[in-house]
């Protein structure tokens, strides 16, 4: 069932290399050449293998600091591991705050960029501009750059563009507090009209009721390990356990 | 067969359209930012020349025939190297936006930019080609040889891409190799024949055509534009050779520093 499989990562971890003294100049690495900077190494992801299948929504749950960011970012090909394989059938959007976007480009122009990155040709971007531009509620701004636009102007913006574009592979981080309450309820609208049909979604938060409507699989992360992956009452009774 | 693939690759991925679109934006970043806009991708290179030639003709009198012309090709062809190369050291940093939230290929960001100099290539050329035929009195007018910038100018793109993916991909953990290839680029311009006459240069620096693939590149483009002759096709032979090696170890940087760029920038 190759073709029904979105990821597939084997024994991949991810420690990252924290020095104290910032070493990132020529300059400084010859003057200490035998004076190597002090080197924390923080294990912020330990040897794990998880499978995702296509179309599937998986709930990703654990307390702050147990790894949940590093493993979302991994799996979306963002950043290297340091071991095992990693396996992803098309293209990734990672969201927390919205995607990324540059802030010397206009609205239009940064919608154009970012459908694009998304995997879209430019007539799909021309079909869906309307419904980004609405659902962002920026419609007098579009040709003003996004640097002018307010933190939540910019928001808005990022996440029509998202959940509108969206990629064959979507990790979610708390998506769910932007805005205000107005669009939070459009957010969930759209989220359970489009998304959750077709897309492989992996759900990051720490709002257990959102995991439970929309996830039949989840992970229970703990110190940087996946200490449990299947069930989701189970998951969330773990991470319960785990908050007390 | 292979035709069939390849369009099916082109109908159905959005590839190419994506550089295509990364590089006009890049463009237009570029130029319509300034009152003057796309104007000053022709100034600039005018004023150097005017610079170069009081220096050069008027006040060290070196005779070289055709002079604007024979300062118009090297610079132009210089000013896409540095452009591609120097001004590319941070692309790493300034285009995070694209490869930070997706697992968007991060070599289309380096074409993009290149084919954005391209296009700024492209207009300095059209004027050094007007120049040449219409303005500079010593001209040899159009010759067939002239086709023979096309495979120059990729070799000269091969090898700021090469060169840009090495240097940008060094930033990601010594910030100031920006500084190191600044000194470096104004050795080369003074080691490259950009205003001297190429006998003076040859024989002052014996066989060091073949050691500055640059030098060979202004060297072969004056050759096919001004001269009616192929290019020296031992001197295009080696330049392929430097550009491709280069390219090759951007592709290893890219793959050993560049994929950390994420999370070191």
């Amino acid at each position: 069932m190759e073709n029904g499989i979105a990821i597939t990562a084997s024994n991949i971890s991810k420690t990252f290399h924290i020095s104290e003294d910032s070493h990132n100049t020529v300059k400084h690495r010859l003057f200490n050449l035998f004076n190597p900077p002090r080197r924390k190494d923080v294990l912020a992801l330990k040897s794990t293998s998880l499978e995702i299948n296509k179309g599937e929504c998986i709930g990703l749950i654990g307390r702050n600091g147990c790894g949940k960011t590093t493993l979302t970012k991994v799996l979306a090909g963002v950043y290297p591991t340091d071991t095992g394989q990693i396996k992803i059938n098309g293209s990734t959007m990672l969201m927390n705050l919205g995607v990324g976007m540059s802030h010397e480009l206009t609205a239009r122009e940064n919608i154009y960029v970012s459908g694009s990155v998304l995997g879209l040709k430019i007539k799909e971007v021309d079909k869906l501009f309307d419904a980004i531009v609405d659902f962002a509620e920026i419609k007098d701004f579009i040709d003003t750059k996004v640097k002018f636009f307010s933190s939540g102007m910019m928001a808005r913006l990022a996440f029509s563009i998202a959940v509108n574009a969206g990629a064959d592979i979507m990790f979610l981080d708390e998506i769910f507090s932007v805005g205000d309450m107005k669009f939070q309820e459009k957010a969930i609208k759209i989220f359970e009209s489009s998304w959750i049909q077709g897309k492989t979604v992996v759900l990051v938060s720490h709002g257990m009721e959102v995991i439970r409507k929309y996830c039949n699989r989840s992970a229970f992360m703990k110190f940087g390990q996946i200490e449990f992956f299947g069930d989701t009452e189970k998951a969330i009774e773990l991470y319960k356990t785990d908050n007390q | 067969m292979l035709l069939k693939i390849l369009n099916d690759w082109f109908k159905r991925s959005n590839k190419v359209e994506r550089l295509w679109l990364l590089a006009k934006i890049e463009f237009k970043l570029r130029y319509y930012e300034n009152k003057l806009g796309l104007l000053w991708a022709l100034i600039k290179p005018l004023m150097d020349i005017v610079i170069y030639y009081v220096v050069f003709q008027i006040i060290m009198q070196q005779n070289i025939p055709a002079f604007a012309s024979y300062l118009f090709i090297g610079l132009i062809l210089w000013n896409f190297f540095v452009e591609s190369t120097t001004g590319t050291i941070q692309i790493l940093n300034t285009k995070k936006y694209l490869y930070e939230y997706s697992n968007m290929n991060k070599m289309e960001i380096y074409v993009s930019t290149l084919l954005s100099n391209s296009i700024g290539f492209f207009f300095n050329f059209m004027m050094f080609l007007i120049f040449y035929n219409f303005f500079e009195k010593e001209s040899t007018g159009l010759s067939i040889q002239n086709f023979w910038i096309l495979a120059i100018f990729l070799n000269l793109f091969i090898l700021a891409l090469g060169m840009s993916l090495i240097l940008s991909t060094i930033y990601v953990i010594a910030k100031d190799i920006t500084q190191i290839w600044m000194v470096f680029t104004s050795f080369l311009f003074f080691l490259s024949p950009i205003f001297y006459k190429l006998t003076t240069f040859k024989a002052r620096l014996p066989l060091f055509e073949y050691g500055n693939p640059i030098a060979g590149i202004i060297i072969n483009a004056r050759r096919v534009m001004m001269e009616e002759v192929p290019p020296d096709f031992q001197l295009l032979g080696f330049d392929y050779a430097y550009a491709i090696i280069l390219l090759l170890l951007g592709i290893i940087f890219l793959n050993r520093l560049g994929s950390r760029a994420a999370e070191k920038l």
